[in-house]
């Protein structure tokens, strides 16, 4: 036993220690094949139950089966595996701007199974952030294996969701886009390497076993100078649309909190209400390829007020699904939606230009979906590439970069945040790398507090303090109940210079009579971005750190400063 | 001193019997018991390298209009001023996070329909897990309130049992009640571990807290459980073993706590105890 430890350390010194990229490398593919693994298994059970599940779906008694899959989804995630609620990448977002990337294990496979019961069963949802969840809970749960720190760690995280979208969509750039720009946050050469490297690995897995070339083939697209036209226009359009989209979820999700049912219940008559639209509208179910596949290829057959109802009609089942206890993501159901916008955009333009030289319907339903997915993620880079590479759609390059940054810039004006990041910064724990708030958030109260600070009685004569500070170099002195063992306040050398000069009050006086009461304090619960904002509002240097009316110690400006630039230096040199 | 417990309240009489063993426990030790009365039938708690998940069952959650009453009540009882802990940090809506800077933390224990998991039955991965991560020690209450006189600390010789000797000083130190040091020979004599003690640095301090140590061949591990006196804290060290761990290895912990009806104080690997503060007051 003892001789495989020392071969296992020696492993790891020559190698893991010899250059942590290599670690973050070898352990990146690793996590790329088994969150790229995960995905392709969500993928083929879905399509399969999906395909079973088809002819029944004309039939009136099927408005229950997204019911029944919401209400089995609920109690799987919270009876079985006790999840939160949430829709997976937020908590993702979190876990990396505020946890060092970690995640709970049972992550790995909690949403995988919920949404595959929520989209099997008809919900509105799409399985990749399910995926995205799952593949970065493998990526943190081996960095916890291999002990790595918060860094590494986080850099796995971001291997997973890359690894995982990959795979999902047999697109890897786009897997590596989504990872940094929407999961990471930041562009670091440490973070990259490793991290294409797992999209590699999840894009191949999942070529490996479903071998297809695009997931949304099309003809070729010939484009026109009308188009740029065309593209502003719906730019417009998507924008209204994403920010329709985004409020509805929201507002949809905050009415089923209030709504007075049980939450289980609550699923069954969401996942009902979404069963009886599909029965009208079958195209608004599910995670909607089939549908979309038509639109891009041009052979969608619904008439234009048809499709201008299934846009809402989408929203409203989506924001129903999630927001009612159904489990799923809304990266495939703004596809749907960018496609069934895209298509009615083109029809009414061709309704209204009957002789525009523009190029084809499945080319706008293709624009449609980089529109809204900019619009909704706020995330441009990655929604051009994950639409390029799923439809092969490169000849329309510029009219997608044209798209996805008007969409995003318009939606980022009438909704300053993406769906993604709304929450957390409404909580205040969105905090991207490299921002001031990340840095000292990155600090721990515990480097910074200064314990070594004398403490005082109330009772304490001044005669016996004068003795106290002719020993010491501090400035504070924190004053303790006798009773209780409370922080009552603070005794200052600044403030105390009158009595100290004059003899005859040091027998008079006692300590709780001179302490300053109103000085201001800070628990360990405050955040150090916080503490210092208001010293540097006060103009104060000192804060003491109280916490359940006990004194912990003392935070300077000048020690909160020190460690900021040691972090600063510590992350920057990362790079 | 400035020690805070952290304890998960029960607003059931067997949860109230916990908290008063916290609350005898901080008295004795001159700490402060800081109360979460749960929202949430489950939290979260972040340590340096995981985070667990702990799944309350649902008597926690029982009554919640009296919950805070009855805890003041108790608090006023023992003469104490009531803190209680409100999460400021949430991974979900419904799951909290809560605060890992605590000097102590009382376990919950569930409650479940089958009698061999009440009180003297298994702990489970969770808490076991919590140990193997926190950096402060664990208290697993006895299922009664129980006011315990004295310390004994099981000493094996290990990093995590000198942790839980440096631990049962403190307490000793602090409280003021005798200590005994319990120690089943495992194919060593008594030298061996009188060196380890020696070499510490601890020697001083065990001579002038610890009132008798006692030996055991490597046989007798269940005839000293049983020679503990009833209203002693036991003080030791656990690795915190997972699933797969526990099944080849074997948990003494478990053991331990299925055999005796006492308080146990748990170190973990990580658990950081420091004899400064201690030593100073």
């Amino acid at each position: 036993m003892n001789r495989l430890k020392r071969i296992y350390n020696l492993f790891y010194a020559k190698f893991f220690l010899f250059d942590d990229r290599l670690v973050l490398m070898t352990a990146g593919a690793v996590v790329g094949v088994f969150a790229g693994g995960a995905a392709v298994a969500l993928r083929l059970s879905l399509a399969s139950v999906l395909e079973f599940f088809a002819p029944y779906r004309q039939y009136a008694w099927a408005f229950i089966l997204p019911g029944i899959g919401a209400l089995c989804s609920f109690l799987f995630l919270d009876k079985v595996v006790r999840e939160g609620a949430g829709h997976g990448v937020p908590e993702v977002i979190y876990a990396v701007s505020r946890r060092g990337g970690l995640l709970r294990f049972r992550s790995t496979f909690s949403r995988l199974v919920s949404s595959f019961l929520t989209i099997a069963s008809g919900g509105s949802a799409g399985p990749e952030a399910p995926v995205v969840m799952s593949g970065s809970a493998i990526g943190s749960n081996i960095g916890k294996f291999l002990g790595l720190n918060d860094r590494q760690r986080m850099t796995l995280v971001g291997c997973g969701t890359a690894g995982a979208i990959a795979s999902i969509f047999h697109a890897p750039v786009a897997g590596l886009i989504f990872s940094v720009e929407i999961i990471l946050g930041e562009w670091k050469f440490i973070n990259i390497i490793p991290i294409a490297i797992a999209a590699v690995a999840g894009a191949q897995i999942s070529e490996a076993i479903i071998p297809e070339k695009e997931l949304f083939q099309h003809h070729p697209f010939d484009i026109f100078a009308g188009d740029i036209l065309g593209s502003i226009g719906l730019a417009l359009f998507t924008a209204l649309i994403s920010v329709i989209f985004t409020r509805t979820l929201r507002r949809v999700g905050a009415l089923a909190k209030r709504t007075p049912v049980s939450p289980w219940l609550r699923a069954l008559i969401g996942g009902c209400a979404v069963g009886t639209i599909g029965i009208f509208m079958p195209i608004v179910l599910g995670e909607g390829y089939h549908p979309i596949m038509e639109m891009v290829s041009g052979t969608f057959p619904m008439a234009f007020w048809l499709i201008f109802l299934g846009v809402f009609l989408k929203i409203f089942v989506t924001a129903i699904t999630l927001g009612w206890g159904g489990s799923g993501g809304i990266f495939a159901p703004c596809l749907v939606l960018g496609s069934l916008t895209g298509v009615v955009f083109y029809k009414a333009m061709m309704f209204v230009f009957p002789n525009a030289a523009v190029t084809s319907e499945g080319a706008y339903a293709l624009l449609g979906m980089a529109g809204i997915m900019s619009g909704v993620m706020q995330a441009p880079l990655s929604s051009i590439f994950l639409i390029a590479e799923i439809t092969g759609g490169y000849e329309a390059i510029l009219l997608l970069l044209l798209v996805s940054s008007i969409s995003s810039t318009l939606s980022h004006i009438i909704e300053p945040s993406s769906f993604y990041f709304k929450d957390l910064i409404e909580r205040g724990e969105f905090m991207r790398p490299g921002t001031d708030a990340r840095i000292l958030s990155d600090l721990s109260l515990n480097e910074i507090i200064d314990t070594s600070y004398i403490t005082v009685s109330e009772n304490m004569v001044f005669r016996e303090f004068i003795n106290i500070i002719r020993n010491s170099n501090r400035n504070h002195y924190p004053v303790i109940s006798d009773e209780t063992g409370d922080y009552l306040g603070m005794v200052r050398v600044s403030s105390i210079r009158k009595y100290a000069l004059d003899p005859a009050f040091y027998d008079m006086i006692f300590l709780n009579q001179i302490m300053d009461t109103d000085m201001v304090t800070a628990s360990f619960d405050d955040d150090l971005h916080d503490v210092l904002e208001f010293m540097e509002t006060f103009n104060i240097d000192h804060i003491p750190v109280v916490e359940h009316h006990r004194f912990s110690g003392m935070i300077s400006k000048a020690r909160i400063l020190d460690l900021y630039r040691r972090e600063l230096i510590m992350q920057t040199n990362i790079q | 001193m400035n020690y805070k417990l952290l304890h998960i309240f029960r607003n059931t009489p067997f949860g109230r019997e916990t908290f008063l063993q916290s609350l005898y426990f901080c008295k004795t030790i001159n700490a402060h018991p800081v109360v979460y009365i749960p929202k949430t039938d489950k939290f979260l708690m972040y340590f340096a390298n995981d985070v667990v998940q702990v799944n309350l069952d649902n008597s926690f959650l029982a009554f919640p209009d009296t919950a805070r009453e009855h805890v003041i009540a108790l608090f006023d009882e023992a003469g104490i001023p009531p803190r209680f802990y409100e999460p400021k940090n949430f991974t979900a809506s419904t799951l909290p996070d809560i605060s890992s800077q605590f000097d102590y933390m009382c376990s919950p224990r569930s409650i479940s329909d089958l009698s061999s998991k009440i009180g003297l039955g298994l702990l489970g991965p969770k808490v076991r897990r919590m140990i193997k991560q926190a950096t402060f020690p664990i208290l697993i209450a006895s299922p009664v309130f129980k006011a315990w006189q004295s310390i004994s600390v099981f000493f094996g010789g290990s990093a995590n049992a000198m942790n839980a000797l440096v631990l049962g000083l403190k307490i000793a130190i602090a409280s003021g009640f005798p200590l005994k040091i319990y120690t089943v020979l495992e194919n060593d004599n008594e030298d061996v571990y009188r060196d380890m003690v020696r070499n510490s640095e601890l020697e001083e301090l065990v001579d002038q807290y610890v009132i008798e140590w006692c030996f055991y061949e490597s046989s007798g591990f269940d005839r000293m459980l049983y020679e503990v006196p009833h209203d002693s804290l036991i003080v030791l060290g656990a690795y915190g073993h997972g699933v797969i761990k526990e099944i080849l290895l074997g948990s003494k912990m478990e053991h331990i706590q299925s055999t005796v009806t006492n308080n146990l104080l748990v170190t973990g690997p990580n658990c950081r105890i420091s004899l400064e503060s201690a030593t100073q007051a």
